[in-house]
């Protein structure tokens, strides 16, 4: 998987699955999008990241058992793989290390309020 | 699940879609996932908003995760690749033909878009103001004693301020009080300074009934100081080199003072399609202005409020326009116009700028189609001809395992490939005209400004579903040979009720031609008429020099003027013969409403005026420059009810409104009626006074011979009199072309499309003409073994041609005359429609016919019948 990098809806959507197990779907990993950050996506647009996920090899899924609610329908349920645990991590870790090299100073300015 | 009614279920058309589009895989963990977004939508949102919610997230599946591979699993692509691949192939095998069919269909498409392009901005003047349905323009028609009605744009100023005070639907009422012709000399310093003459004096509140964008400064509060001044970006660009000026001054340079006035808005330039145009927009500053009844100079607008129409108010206005009259006998008529009616359907003396026509807009749109109609027209009978010549093709192809359905996508792509190209080279055509025929329709006008390209967009679609509907017989007809019969060579039994569909093409194609040559020559007729009649002076040698204000001493310009060896006469006036003229009533016992001009002695002499009876005002005589000394025409004697035995006699001429006192006159001279008004009108009464200076023209007698030489005089003498004044000056010839604009502008539009029109219907006879000799070669050779002559055997192919275009003149020449008699009944002087029209009209299209048809048949006379009965 050399050269894919992990877009911020996809982090985002990946998080969310991990934080969902063992349930997480399409349906309520979008719900749980719209109530930890106030975005709107469209089922679509989860649907469409999810399945670039799985192509990518960072989710794997399987059918849940058919239950009654959605017309009998089933569920598709999916779980972080190693390779996804690794690509948040690394993403994790450019990130702290970014924040790291940020020297104090260049936040010097920000304590001020605005001057005439 | 069964007491959920149809209301609480997601809609089925909706899950049928994604169905449709979406990778079977994938359909159940959506569908379930929807459905249950669904549900719990219902829980807080109505029923019809979680639909068109659930809507939205289907349509966001259309991505290409989801949607299924169907094109690259079968042969989709790849048979409509080849499609097109054949029809390609097939358009560069027949070189001759695709290009014509090309070219005429191009040429009309052309046509369509130039003419729908320019009538969609006839139709858009005025659309941009906001809420322009509450705004109006309340006018005033002229009513005189003899109950002759005058239809008139301009109103008093004291309309506007009454209306806003006695209405309550009114939400705004203003006045736009424009140049009328004066020039003003305005300046940003001493040395920048320019003659304008597109100057409005408005009330403070313009900005709240029209909307023109306004760059820099604030539109509420612009125009609340007297001195203040609103220019366009042009305007800021030509004095202040920049487009930012808001608090620059600008001088009005007076003849005693100069004032300052300050920049406080600049607009962009106003657009083509407002029915009035400016370039300077100040402040009304007249005293008193809002008590004149009288003072016909203003225009009137009104803005009513929300939720009010003008329903309400019209039946109103006549009373409360009499309310204020003093004089009983007042019979003016009031009235409101919507301000998008203004342009197309208004039309009435002194309009702020001359109207478009309702009546053109049909006509052309009429044209416009028929143009299109024959060029597809064209290229039905093109195809099916050519069809002839694919038989073997279509053939080989059925044999080869080719269905019906393959046959006809096949075909249609070719109709799609050839119109799209005649799209293309057609916008290109209908963009190159507009360049080139600005001054034709009066405006600049491109395919790609602004709001246009939409529509362009609309007419593309059109063009292309009208010349695939063209394209569906042929493609129909080819695909349903026997392939049998097709693969021997051998027509097949359709091939009779072809040749009637062809004739029947052909019959409307010159029918259609007809009628436009017909409606061409009798509107040039008209227009011809118009310009050879005489006018009752001499307009074609007159030269009207315009802005004399300007010059201080107009004698002594006028005794200098005299010495150029090509001028012959001057007279001064205070306004033009042939232009728009002021009227104003009077006469005894009943008042007249008259046209009249101030003018000087050498004036009649100058315009060559024809006395019928009396002299012309003179210098010496001190009764000639008294009140009431007048010159009339014919019509304004009889119509005051005087007659030729009252010239030179003292009579009683008015009578003063106020105090009833009757004003005695002598009427010196009567001059032989003129033309001095369009010609849709009869000739109205007209009045000479003796004026004094200073005047607004000077007219010229002019000799033609070495007129350049005499304008360049006239040029340099003009310079040495009037303080850095341009020159304007035109021919009264062409001040009368301008009163019939509308009908020259008409005429050539009319032109260019009958010349299109005849030359699609000329390419379609010729190919029809080539087709026919081709499956007639063997009969024409066994003629010719048999002993027929070369002009014998030419007139028997012409002879059928020759027929159709008859019977097509037959339908189109009494339908055409119906209409233009119609036509010419719009003109109170108008030729009538001679035999000769109908002479040309048949002539020129039996001429097209005969020759296109003659020649090919008589090539093939000629040929060798030896070779062609040899084949097979």
């Amino acid at each position: 998987m050399k050269g894919t990098q992990l877009g911020e809806f996809e982090e985002l959507v990946l998080l969310i699955v991990g934080v969902l197990y063992p349930e997480a779907y399409g349906l309520n990993i979008r719900t749980e999008i719209t109530s930890q950050t106030g975005r709107k996506a469209a089922i679509g647009a989860v649907h469409s990241a999810l399945n670039r996920l799985e192509s990518k090899g960072y989710l794997t899924s399987e059918l849940a058992e058919a239950t009654h609610a959605r017309g009998g329908r089933r569920k598709r349920l999916f779980q972080i793989t190693s390779t996804g645990k690794q690509a948040l991590e690394k993403s994790r870790e450019q990130r702290n290390s970014l924040w790291n090299q940020i020297s104090d100073l260049a936040w010097k300015d920000l304590n001020y309020g605005p001057s005439f | 699940m069964d007491h959920h009614s149809n209301e609480r279920m997601p809609p089925k058309l909706a899950d049928q879609f994604l169905r449709w589009f979406c990778r079977e895989e994938l359909i159940e963990e959506v569908l379930g996932d929807l459905h249950e977004y669904f549900e719990y939508e219902l829980q807080d949102e109505a029923a019809w908003k979680a639909k068109l919610l659930y809507w939205y997230h289907i349509l966001q599946f259309l991505r290409p995760f989801a949607i299924k591979k169907r094109l690259q699993n079968t042969h989709f692509i790849m048979i409509y690749q080849n499609s097109f691949k054949f029809a390609w192939r097939n358009i560069i095998k027949h070189k001759g033909s695709s290009l014509m069919n090309i070219l005429t269909l191009s040429l009309g498409i052309g046509s369509f878009i130039f003419i729908f392009i320019y009538l969609k901005g006839e139709l858009s003047y005025d659309r941009h103001h906001d809420d322009v349905e509450r705004i109006h323009r309340v006018v005033i028609d002229l009513v005189n004693d003899n109950g002759v009605r005058l239809p008139d744009a301009t109103t008093p100023p004291a309309l506007a301020p009454n209306l806003k005070k006695d209405f309550a639907e009114v939400e705004h009422a203003i006045r736009i009080f424009p140049g009328w012709g004066s020039k003003f000399l305005l300046g940003s310093s001493d040395d920048k300074k320019f003659y304008e003459e597109e100057v409005i004096r408005t009330d403070s509140n313009f900005f709240e009934v029209f909307s023109f964008p306004m760059i820099y400064g604030d539109p509420n509060t612009a125009l609340n100081d007297r001195n203040s001044i609103v220019i366009t970006k042009k305007t800021a660009l030509k004095y202040f080199g920049k487009e930012d000026v808001v608090g620059e001054n600008l001088i009005l340079f007076g003849s005693s003072r100069n004032s300052n006035l300050r920049v406080t808005g600049v607009l962009e330039d106003i657009p083509a399609n407002s029915h009035f145009k400016f370039d300077f927009l100040s402040r009304l500053n007249i005293p008193n202005l809002d008590q004149y009844w009288g003072w016909y100079n203003f225009y009137t607008y009104i803005k009513l409020l929300p939720n009010t129409t003008m329903a309400s108010l019209e039946p109103k206005l006549q009373a409360f326009y009499e309310s204020y009259q003093d004089d009983e006998e007042d019979n003016n008529i009031i009235y409101s116009q919507a301000i998008t009616d203004i342009h197309l359907k208004s039309n009435l003396k002194w309009e702020l700028e001359t109207n478009g026509d309702i009546n053109n807009v049909y006509i052309l749109s009429v044209l416009a189609i028929f143009v299109l109609i024959i060029s597809c027209l064209n290229y039905l009978n093109l195809s099916v001809a050519e069809s002839l010549k694919r038989f073997k093709e279509v053939g080989v192809r059925k044999t080869l395992g080719a269905n019906k359905h393959y046959l006809i996508s096949q075909f249609l792509a070719e109709t799609l490939v050839i119109t799209l190209i005649a799209l293309a080279i057609g916008t290109l055509f209908a963009e190159f005209s507009f360049k080139n025929l600005g001054d034709l329709l009066g405006r600049s006008v491109s395919i790609f400004e602004g709001s246009n390209i939409s529509f362009y967009f609309g007419i593309c679609i059109v063009t292309l579903i009208v010349g695939l509907l063209a394209g569906l017989y042929p493609a129909f007809h080819l695909s349903s040979f026997n392939p049998a019969l097709a693969v021997k060579g051998l027509a097949d039994s359709s091939g009779k009720s072809v040749l009637g569909l062809r004739r029947g093409l052909m019959i409307i194609q010159f029918s259609i031609s007809a009628f436009m040559i017909f409606c061409t020559i009798s509107v040039y007729h008209q227009l011809m008429h118009i310009k050879n009649t005489d006018k009752g002076f001499d307009a074609e040698q007159v030269l009207v020099v315009e802005n004399l204000r300007s010059v201080q001493n107009q004698e002594a310009l006028k005794a200098e003027l005299l010495n150029i060896p090509g001028v012959s006469n001057a007279g001064l006036s205070d306004g033009v013969v042939g232009g728009q003229n002021w009227t104003f009533t009077f006469g005894y016992p009943e008042g007249v409403l008259v046209n009249y001009l101030a003018i000087d002695p050498e004036f009649i002499e100058t315009m060559d005026f024809e006395f019928v009876k009396g002299r012309n005002f003179s210098r010496n005589r001190p009764i000639d420059t008294a009140d009431y000394t007048i010159i009339l025409n014919e019509t304004g004697l009889k119509d005051l009810g005087l007659t030729l035995e009252d010239v030179g006699k003292s009579i009683p001429l008015d009578q003063n409104d106020d105090t009833g006192e009757i004003i005695r006159g002598m009427v010196i001279g009567v001059v032989k009626d003129f033309h001095f008004a369009d010609f849709k009108r009869p000739i109205k009464p007209f009045c000479f006074f003796f004026g004094e200076a200073p005047f607004d023209f000077i007219n010229l007698q002019v000799s033609a011979a070495n007129l350049n030489q005499t304008i360049r005089s006239i040029e340099k003498t003009w310079a040495s009199f009037a303080n850095e004044a341009p020159l304007e000056y035109a021919f009264i010839d062409e001040s009368f072309s301008e009163l019939h604009e509308k009908e020259t502008r008409l005429s050539k539009i009319l032109l260019f499309l009958t010349s299109l029109a005849l030359f699609i219907a000329f390419m379609g006879m010729l190919a029809s003409a080539r087709i026919t000799i081709k499956s007639r070669k063997k009969e024409i050779s066994i003629r010719k073994v048999l002993g027929a002559s070369v002009s014998g055997v030419t007139y028997l192919i012409t002879r059928n041609f020759l027929w159709l275009v008859l019977l097509a003149n037959a339908i189109a020449v009494p339908i055409s005359f119906f209409i233009m008699k119609k036509w010419l009944q719009g003109f109170a002087y108008h030729t009538s429609i001679s035999y000769s029209i109908f002479l040309l009209t048949i002539f020129s299209t039996l001429l097209v016919a005969a020759i296109t048809v003659g020649s090919q048949s008589f090539r093939a006379a000629l040929s060798n019948p030896v070779k062609n009965l040899k084949q097979e």
